[in-house]
């Protein structure tokens, strides 16, 4: 895996950085005062148990949710919600788009949108390995094969921050180390990665940094050795980590 | 695969999303189920009305003055297009509504409004949907003008599209409202209820309050039902369209505001009140524009030409004082006969309604009166022909008649014909193409070569 910085002390026109972004609904804080940044071609995993706030988060900086403070920053420059859909895009997770249609049309409609050749949506299909089911409608698939889809719909998109919520809920150890690979390929070509898990197990196999994430609040973020050095468990996994954190 | 685009705004092609939309609203059931239900219900209207018209064609055979009274537009196209009208208010929302509520419901809108559309372009797309859908629920109405024309009956082309140009405005405003109920609701359920409350209030409205004077008769006239009079009497009126044109866009420009999830309530309501506001003030200039054509083939909304002649250079404003109350029927027949003819062909006319207190009937010696009141000369009439009025106000203009000219008058279209033969279409051959089409809509595409593994 590559190594990076938990500071961003990188180029900034790569960057994205989120600042004290805050979210309530009532008197609860759902997030609180979350900063971080994420660089470019850098897997960045928000993890936490279920109810800590991910997929708040996510929806916040793909401006899906509106956040009640705080801001977003894209190479420096703030990206007001309406905006955010320029730099990145974000699969939510337990939707199953277009129903009644089949999967070849939807991603036949994202690659038309996005401009991509055939031979281009040939090699998404091929890396998630979608291919049987392409004549299946959306409705009709397993829940497998529904993450498949969404993440291929998420590769036809050329943007530069991609955002996942749980891409590995719904496949098995094999299918997973798959995704993992594909996940990978795609941030090696630049590509920058925020995936929200609470799978600590994947987590650890797939991302560059963690951002651990507990009632709403960030409890530890950096590099798996960051947190250890952190935590003092210096041959501690991800989960003794945030076992430790939280 | 393609490296991550830079940051930068892309500009998307339209064409897959309008292919997107079009082939979401054709996979529906209600679309289809729409189609097959229409088929029958305007079939049998059609045939009762040729029935009807066939009667009365068959009376008029004895009296050629009968026949002149006998306009397809009224006899058949009206009557068929009712029909029509009816499963328009009360299914088409059910359609309108699928082209947001089910990519709501399934999740897919949060992808959607990440896609390089802005929200009005969304809507856009989504309101030619709703457009294409309105002309396929169409289909079974317009066959009955070919079964007409089969038969042997006669269609004037001007007064036909005129009215098929109400059906089509009157459609949009239904997917309009429909289209940003779905916006503002959770779910398809309570947009689908959220649309029916207006088109069916809007209904119960136009009858309970018809004949009413006052706020009841301002009520009645916000109807959307109202949308269509105009265009069944044979006018086309440049006001009219513009408000129902206007109404479209106002609800499609709110759905554009409710659309994007990520907004925060308080700012789309911010955002709603410069929309209303322009809504509204172009619904102000849209009825000030009284301009209007008798599309009419027997121009049963004009005078003689050289009346209307002689009328529109009477340059003076006119004021008509009616002492009757609007549910008497000799007022209904003064509008029709006179006092709209008077507003389309003379530049400044006003009526007023005198009568319209529930005391005035038969209590008062005036009652029944009509006052005309042109520059400072005025005078009083109770008839409600064009042939007594007409002189009244050439004399209160000081002009001289107009010449009698020879007027070609309308031949009426008498047709004694049946309608059985068209009811096999209707009731079978028609829904089972309407069939074979949706079997084939959900036919799985063909894998192209390049991705077949």
């Amino acid at each position: 895996m590559k190594a990076a910085n938990s500071i961003n002390h990188g180029k900034p026109a790569d960057t994205l950085q989120a600042t004290d972004l805050t979210k309530r609904y009532g008197d609860e804080d759902v997030i609180g005062g979350i900063t971080f940044a994420a660089n470019s071609g850098e897997v960045l995993g928000i993890v936490g148990p279920n109810g800590a706030g991910k997929t708040t988060l996510l929806e916040i900086l793909a401006g899906l949710t509106p956040a009640d403070s705080g801001n977003v920053q894209w190479r420096g420059e703030t990206l007001l919600p309406s905006r955010r859909k320029q730099a990145m895009f974000y699969l939510p997770d337990g939707i199953r788009p277009y129903q009644d249609r089949f999967a070849l049309d939807v991603l036949t409609f994202f690659a038309g949108v996005y401009g991509h050749s055939a031979a281009e949506i040939s090699a998404i299909v091929a890396s998630v390995e979608l291919a049987p089911v392409l004549r299946k409608r959306v409705c009709a698939l397993s829940k497998g094969y529904n993450r498949r889809l969404l993440l291929a719909l998420g590769l036809l998109t050329p943007r530069n921050v991609l955002l996942m919520d749980e891409p590995f809920d719904g496949f098995d150890l094999r299918q997973s180390r798959n995704i993992v690979q594909v996940l990978r390929e795609d941030a090696a070509r630049g590509r920058t990665l925020i995936l929200a898990i609470h799978q600590l197990a994947d987590a650890q196999r797939v991302c560059d940094r963690f951002l651990l994430l507990a009632g709403g609040r960030v409890q530890g973020i950096g590099t798996l050795h960051e947190l250890r050095m952190q935590t003092g468990l210096l041959q501690g996994s991800l989960e003794e980590i945030f076992l430790a954190l939280t | 695969m393609r490296l991550p685009e830079t940051y930068r705004t892309h500009a998307a092609p339209l064409r897959p999303l309008f292919a997107k939309e079009l082939a979401e609203i054709m996979s529906g059931r209600a679309l289809w189920i729409m189609l097959l239900l229409v088929c029958p219900l305007v079939g049998y209207s059609f045939f009762q009305a040729v029935s009807l018209y066939s009667e009365a064609s068959a009376s008029a055979s004895q009296s050629p003055a009968a026949a002149t009274s006998l306009s397809p537009l009224d006899g058949i196209l009206v009557p068929t297009f009712g029909s029509f009208y009816v499963a328009v208010t009360l299914m088409f929302p059910f359609v309108a509504i699928r082209v947001l509520g089910q990519e709501r419901e399934s999740g897919a809108l949060r992808l959607l409004v990440q896609l390089p559309y802005s929200p009005s372009t969304l809507i856009f797309a989504k309101l030619g949907a709703v457009l294409a859908a309105w002309s396929l629920v169409a289909i079974p109405a317009l066959s009955t003008l070919a079964a007409w024309f089969w038969l042997g009956g006669h269609l004037a082309p001007s007064e036909t599209l005129n009215l098929l140009l109400g059906h089509l405005l009157y459609g949009l405003l239904i997917g309009a409202v429909a289209l940003f109920a779905a916006t503002i609701s959770e779910s398809s359920a309570t947009a689908a209820i959220i649309t029916l409350a207006v088109t069916i209030g809007s209904w119960v409205l136009d009858f309970t309050v018809a004949g009413h004077s006052g706020l009841a008769a301002r009520l009645a006239q916000m109807s959307l039902t109202q949308t269509l009079r105009t265009f069944e009497q044979g006018l086309f009126s440049g006001g009219l369209v513009l408000g129902i044109f206007t109404v479209v866009c106002g609800f499609a420009a709110l759905s554009g505001v409710w659309l994007p999830p990520g907004t925060p309530k308080g700012t789309k309501f911010a955002q709603s009140l410069p929309c209303v506001l322009a809504t509204v003030a172009a619904l102000g200039i849209a009825t000030q524009i009284r301009t209007s054509v008798d599309v009419t083939e027997d121009r049963r909304n004009s005078f003689l030409p050289a009346d209307q002649h002689a009328l529109a250079t009477l340059r003076l404003p006119l004021v008509v004082t009616v002492n009757l109350v609007p549910e008497d029927p000799r007022y209904a027949d003064l509008q029709r006969s006179v006092l709209g003819k008077l507003e389309r062909a003379m530049p400044n006319v006003s009526v007023v309604l005198a009568g319209n207190k529930p005391d005035s009937a038969g209590k008062s010696d005036a009652y029944g009166e009509i006052e005309y009141a042109y520059g400072n000369r005025s005078d009083i009439s109770r008839s409600t022909s064009p042939r007594e009025i007409l002189p009244l106000l050439y004399a209160l203009a000081e002009i001289q008649p107009p010449k009698p000219t020879h007027a070609t008058d309308y031949p009426g279209y008498p047709l004694v014909a049946s309608a059985e033969a068209t009811l096999p279409w209707f009731f079978g051959g028609l829904p089972l193409l309407i069939a074979l089409a949706w079997w084939w809509s959900r036919q799985p595409p063909s894998t192209p070569a390049a991705l077949r593994s």
